[in-house]
């Protein structure tokens, strides 16, 4: 086996002009697949924190019945006694903190017009501490202290179609628990441009005493759980279910992913597109191979003949050209991995910067990760695609008529 | 004595545009263990194709061949592959060995094919290498080695399992008078020492003038099959008995003919 390794290893390095020009291309497709990979990873790890940092946070706790609820009376489904639930969730491990939050909807109205907002109404405090932040707010957050006028942020889109700025006010129209509508006054105090242009055009953000004000109840519909890392989500959601299935109230824990529909959206995208970047080197490699393996059993045709003449069993034939091929295969992923990983570094180095995508004001930073299970996954497409390439070659060499074989020139 | 190759009634066509071309005509040849016997004629008389037949590496048209007593038309591909590598070794004019393997490699390979173990094959390499004269060569690859050495290297590589039969076509033909002469002495020493089987094919007239027997073909039938003084060698082994129906055969054999070296 060790010699027919050697022969196999040998017989790659023949011609050795042809030798490196496919470890340049098989090396090529996987630098290629290394780069793109390790921008669409680094893209998704800042997509997928930025939605988490931007309020969704790592876990959110509802109740049972969160989800067949009635969008006009929302805390009727809404967590009873939360500060409770929030100091069994706090003292968990991982957890950094927990946000209460209400989610309601409303009518805005300046006097002349009335428009349909979604509201959300937050603790600043908790917010802070748990590091959310808004994103193209201008004005100034909302103020944590309770008492005095009652402050409100508005999407871009909503503040547009209310003809209203900052310091403006505006009353706020729901429906409470109790099915009485109710009025409160607020001063705007920012207007806040996320970029998603359906999500402007209805957001409203208001403390959580005033909103509790407004629906007259003590409820919230839901906590955000701040961890200390993303990476901790799985563990932390173990953690908590069964503290959260010990409360009176029956309680819902969703992760992040379950609700960042968006981050799903564009890693969807991403994968996608990689995926069709893989299928393109898998048959780029695949196709040039078989032309190079032919021209390389061709050429062998003779030497071919020859071992099949001493009475090498045919499948030994099938076997060193495969061998051949994998071997390629793998010195070509190496070849792809070093290199992807050297012109990462360097471009990382560089400080590059892509311009800002829609709804950002900010270049982004051009950044290639460098992930494990991308380099494993290239090399074995390419190896993979080698050794199918080498199928076709490999029979033709094993089916050579021997007497053909030998006279061959 | 039992003749190790039986030829009987064989003809070879081939087609040729919308016709056939006979290479060979209704020939008849028995060859016994231990010869040294030379297919000679011109070129396109049919020395190649009777080598071939021979050689298990086609097949003929019409009439059977039989090798140690097995007809070779009722063995299947897999089994005349087992008997290739274990009753027969090869010798081409232009050498054939795998650029990529040193000298010893190239003689190790049909033990390799054979499934000798590697302290056997060490063995035999270096006795083969040995009895061709080029031990201090063994690890230098073709491209560093003259047309002679080249060809004893294959020679090595031929009688290195101890075939029963070795074919050679045209073995000399690429050679300078020298390295041919000494081809030529090398072979027939085997032959005499070993007690191996020589069919080889040639229009040389320097290795007629060595060779036992000379079977001389035209327009692909035998006009002659000439005797000299030589022919009947004493020094004959027993040719191993080839079971066609047992592909694995090798190691044993090889064990066997060891003891030989």
């Amino acid at each position: 086996m060790a010699k027919f390794l050697l022969l196999a290893f040998r017989n790659v390095f023949r011609n050795r002009r042809r030798t490196v020009m496919t470890l340049i291309m098989v090396g090529g497709g996987v630098t290629g697949l290394l780069l793109a990979g390790g921008y669409f990873a680094f893209m998704t790890r800042g997509l997928r924190e930025d939605t988490i940092n931007a309020g969704l946070g790592h876990l959110q706790i509802f109740t049972a019945d969160h989800f067949k609820r009635d969008e006009v009376r929302v805390l009727d489904t809404g967590i009873e006694n939360w500060r409770q639930v929030a100091a069994t969730v706090s003292s968990a491990p991982h957890v950094r903190g927990v946000a209460p939050r209400i989610d309601f909807y409303g009518m805005a109205s300046n006097g002349t017009k009335a428009v349909g907002f979604m509201g959300s109404a937050v603790d600043p405090n908790a917010e802070r501490s748990l590091g959310f932040r808004s994103r193209g707010l201008v004005g100034r957050d909302l103020d944590p202290k309770p008492g005095g006028e009652v402050e409100a942020i508005l999407g871009a889109g909503l503040a547009k179609s209310m003809n209203v700025k900052v310091g403006d006010g505006l009353t706020l129209l729901a429906m409470t628990s109790d099915g009485a509508l109710n009025g409160v006054d607020v001063e705007i105090v920012g207007i806040v441009n996320s970029g998603i242009s359906e999500l402007d055009a209805r957001y409203l953000r208001i403390t959580l005493p005033a909103a509790q004000r407004l629906l007259q109840s003590d409820r919230v519909t839901n906590l955000v759980v701040g961890l200390d890392s993303t990476s901790n989500t799985d563990l932390a959601y173990t953690e908590l279910i069964p503290r959260l299935n010990g409360l009176s109230q029956q309680m819902t824990l969703k992760k992040w992913i379950d609700l960042a529909t968006y981050y799903k959206q564009v890693n969807t995208l991403f994968n996608g597109i990689f995926l069709f970047m893989g299928i393109i080197v898998f048959f780029m490699v695949l196709m040039s191979s078989v032309n190079t393996l032919l021209m390389a059993m061709l050429e062998r045709t003779r030497e071919i003949g020859t071992m099949l003449a001493m009475g090498t069993p045919r499948t030994w034939i099938v076997a060193l050209f495969m061998l051949e091929a994998t071997l390629l295969g793998g010195m070509g992923a190496v070849v792809g991995v070093v290199g992807g990983n050297l012109l990462g570094a360097i471009l990382n180095s560089a400080g590059l910067h892509m311009p800002p995508p829609p709804g950002y004001s900010v270049a982004i930073s051009f950044k290639v990760l460098h992930v494990p299970a991308i380099m494993v996954g290239a090399s074995i497409l390419v190896i993979f695609s080698l050794a199918l390439s080498s199928i076709i070659p490999a029979i033709r060499a094993s089916r050579l008529q021997i007497a053909e074989a030998l006279a061959h020139v | 004595m039992d003749d190790l190759v039986t030829v009987e009634a064989v003809s070879r066509q081939f087609p040729l545009d919308h016709n056939y071309v006979r290479a060979l005509d209704n020939v008849n040849l028995r060859i016994a263990p231990g010869e040294f016997l030379a297919i000679a004629g011109p070129s396109g008389s049919g020395k190649s194709t009777l080598l071939n037949l021979i050689g298990c590496i086609d097949k003929p048209t019409t009439g059977r061949i039989l090798i140690d007593g097995v007809d070779t038309s009722t063995l299947s591909p897999t089994n005349l592959t087992a008997l290739r590598r274990v009753k027969l070794g090869f010798v081409f004019q232009t050498f054939n060995l795998i650029p990529v393997f040193t000298a010893a490699e190239n003689v190790e390979f049909p033990l390799l094919v054979q499934g000798f173990s590697s302290q056997e094959r060490r063995t035999r390499v270096a006795a083969a290498l040995e009895s061709v004269g080029l031990s201090a060569r063994a690890r230098h690859r073709p491209d560093l080695l003259s047309g002679g050495e080249r060809q004893r290297v294959a020679v090595a590589r031929a009688i290195v399992h101890r075939p029963a039969l070795v074919l050679a076509d045209e073995p000399t033909a690429n050679l300078d008078t020298h390295n041919a002469t000494q081809l030529i002495d090398l072979m027939h020493d085997l032959n005499r020492t070993l007690g191996l089987t020589f069919l080889f094919s040639t229009h040389d007239q320097r290795l007629l003038e060595h060779t036992d027997r000379i079977v001389r073909l035209t327009d692909g039938q035998i006009v002659s099959d000439t005797h000299t003084a030589e022919s009947l060698n004493p020094n004959v082994l027993n040719p191993q008995v080839f079971n066609p129906h047992d592909s694995n055969q090798g190691a044993s054999h090889g064990q066997v003919l060891a003891a030989s070296l």
